[in-house]
């Protein structure tokens, strides 16, 4: 698939390492102010950690992260899959199946004439095919948790074609009674480096949904991503959704390469989109 | 083809369900009964506010000030649930006391007095208690031949968790650690039987007037007060529906009293929309927009 193929030896030379940078496409999050922020949208090879205030639209981007890595390449995508852990039960499948709809009602929208494709093609933008090529998993304890990640080595070892690794959230059983803090963070700092290396052995995106707790410091509560400093430095890129009056904004808190930035996004019926109101101008829904 | 058994825990599962092997699950298959297997309200109104129904392997929280209809909600739901498509049994777990006895029979249609057989009740009064209750719903549900006459358990309701919360805990960092420690442990339970038994998991909240340190929390204006569901953001982070039942401060909606309305604060298959809705002498009950 193009230049970015590595050489037999797997050794690379700088000039390899860029080329094989630039060949590399990102993940659409569905809204072109949040991907410019992203520096395209979410990395494969790397991991992105995403945090956020319950509601603010975590599981709404990391279902649509599901749906966009499917993307057919003829249509700019990855025409990858996508395996999905869902530790909170908040993955609604009807769910999924709209924001499919919405994907595939914008691609058409994008090509005008794929409607003439050969009928291979238009068999790929169904909105069922789209639900059939996640692999989900519904983890309902840390045990499991630790479990399905392991076993995702494996996994991804014979179905190479998955681009994306969700886990929505990294968190939830986490916060539990884990009396031995210590025990946690070598657990948590574990499973970071295995995900790393998954991302880089299989060339694909992973992507931590983080919950926010509150936090009290220096005489006052503050909000805080959950699991404490020891879990931050696992991430490569880290961002934070949030509520701006009415709008929901993405804040790029940590990459190695972007500047720090902050856009505006929305959830839509269709899913994950930019905010489309003249001159940004708020709307109140109420 | 069969995966290697995963490495053993570094400690000892909170789940007393024999260990499986990971095993995705194609959401296409999924598809169906998720559609299907919706909890009606009872009412049209508020079924298309919901999409269909309370979802099932889900906890919906319905948050609100005293006497804004959660309990006739659970009441509500607790004798829709058997004559539903789900036909199903009810455990109505709760922790204000004495159970609303009265109000669930006059609630209940004078045709079936039978209905009352399928909602089964159990007091909580302290966090432990509601777990150890909790871990023996786990077997009941696990084994339901054990009670032919019944239908299996598919709704289980808790009014509520604030109540729960009320002794025993103060404002100190520590004991504030501990309690949420508490919500995440309750939570993984629910969340647990709900996705093992297909379960609707309902939960009411109580309200708290909006506090410094909440920021995030949903706010909501009820009653002339600004108020946020109780428990703070790490209960809001352990539900996956949240139900926000508000009153207007001026008594000018139908019939005289104050108008209600029911949220959608957050939800992952739902947007943000509301519905008003009136509470009669037989239930809870959306009604269409008055205004224009």
């Amino acid at each position: 698939m193009g230049s970015g193929e590595n050489n037999p030896l797997g050794a690379q030379n700088a000039w390899d390492m860029l080329s094989d940078e630039q060949s590399q496409k990102h993940i659409t999050t569905g809204s072109g102010d949040l991907n410019n922020i992203l520096g395209g949208g979410i990395h494969c090879k790397e991991v992105t950690e995403i945090g956020g205030v319950p509601g603010v639209g975590k599981t709404q981007l990391g279902i649509q992260l599901a749906i966009n890595v499917q993307i057919p390449m003829q249509y700019g995508g990855l025409g990858g899959k996508a395996v999905y852990v869902d530790t909170e039960g908040s993955f609604m499948v009807e769910r999924v199946y709209q924001i499919a709809e919405g994907c595939i009602s914008d691609i058409l929208e994008h090509f005008p004439h794929s409607h003439e494709k050969s009928s291979s093609s238009n068999k790929q933008l169904q909105p069922e095919h789209f639900l059939a090529d996640i692999y989900y998993f519904r983890i309902c304890s840390y045990a499991e948790q630790i479990a399905a990640i392991n076993y995702l080595e494996k996994f991804l070892g014979e179905h190479k074609d998955v681009r994306i690794v969700i886990i929505d959230s990294v968190t939830f059983h986490f916060r539990q009674d884990f009396d031995d803090l210590a025990l946690r963070t070598r657990v948590l700092s574990e499973l970071s480096l295995k995900l790393m290396k998954i991302a880089k052995a299989y060339n694909l995106a992973v992507v931590l949904l983080n919950q926010v707790t509150t936090k009290f410091t220096e005489g006052s509560f503050q909000l805080t991503l959950a699991l404490g400093d020891s879990w931050s430095h696992s991430c490569t890129n880290r961002v934070i959704l949030y509520w701006n009056g009415n709008e929901r904004y993405a804040y790029l808190d940590k990459s190695p390469s972007l500047p720090v930035a902050s856009a505006p996004y929305a959830v839509t019926g269709k899913g994950v989109r930019d905010v489309v109101s003249s001159n940004h101008k708020r709307v109140r829904v109420t | 083809m069969r995966p290697p058994a995963p490495n053993p825990p570094p400690a000892a599962s909170s789940s007393s369900y024999s260990r499986r092997e990971p095993r995705p699950e194609n959401p296409l298959l999924l598809l169906p009964s998720c559609r299907a297997a919706k909890l009606s309200l009872g009412c049209p109104l508020l079924d298309r506010l919901l999409s269909g129904g309370l979802p099932a392997a889900s906890v919906t929280e319905i948050a609100g000030e005293s006497a804004t209809g959660k309990t006739q909600l659970c009441l509500q739901l607790a004798l829709l649930a058997p004559q539903s498509p789900l036909s199903a049994s009810s455990l109505f777990l709760h922790s204000d006391l004495p159970f609303p006895l009265q109000r669930l029979r006059r609630l209940a249609p004078k045709s079936r007095p039978d209905i009352l057989d399928h909602v089964l009740v159990a007091a909580a009064h302290s966090p432990a208690e509601l777990l150890s209750l909790l871990a023996r719903a786990q077997l009941l549900l696990s084994n339901p031949g054990r009670s032919p006459h019944r239908r299996p358990i598919r709704l289980i309701l808790l009014d509520s968790i604030a109540s729960l919360f009320r002794a025993d805990f103060d404002a100190s960092p520590a004991d504030l650690r501990r309690r949420s420690a508490l919500f995440f442990k309750i939570s993984a339970k629910l969340k647990e039987l709900a996705y093992r038994h297909k379960c609707v998991v309902v939960v009411t909240n109580q309200v708290v007037d909006v506090v410094e340190r909440d920021a995030g929390n949903t706010v909501a204006w009820s009653s002339g007060r600004r108020v946020s569901p109780a428990l703070g953001i790490a209960w809001a982070n352990c539900v996956n529906t949240r139900l926000f039942l508000t009153r207007e401060a001026d008594g000018d909606g139908a019939g005289g009293s104050a108008r209600r309305r029911m949220r959608v604060a957050f939800a992952p298959h739902l947007p943000e929309q509301s519905c008003e809705f009136v509470i009669r002498r037989d239930g809870v009950f959306g009604i269409e927009p008055t205004e224009s």
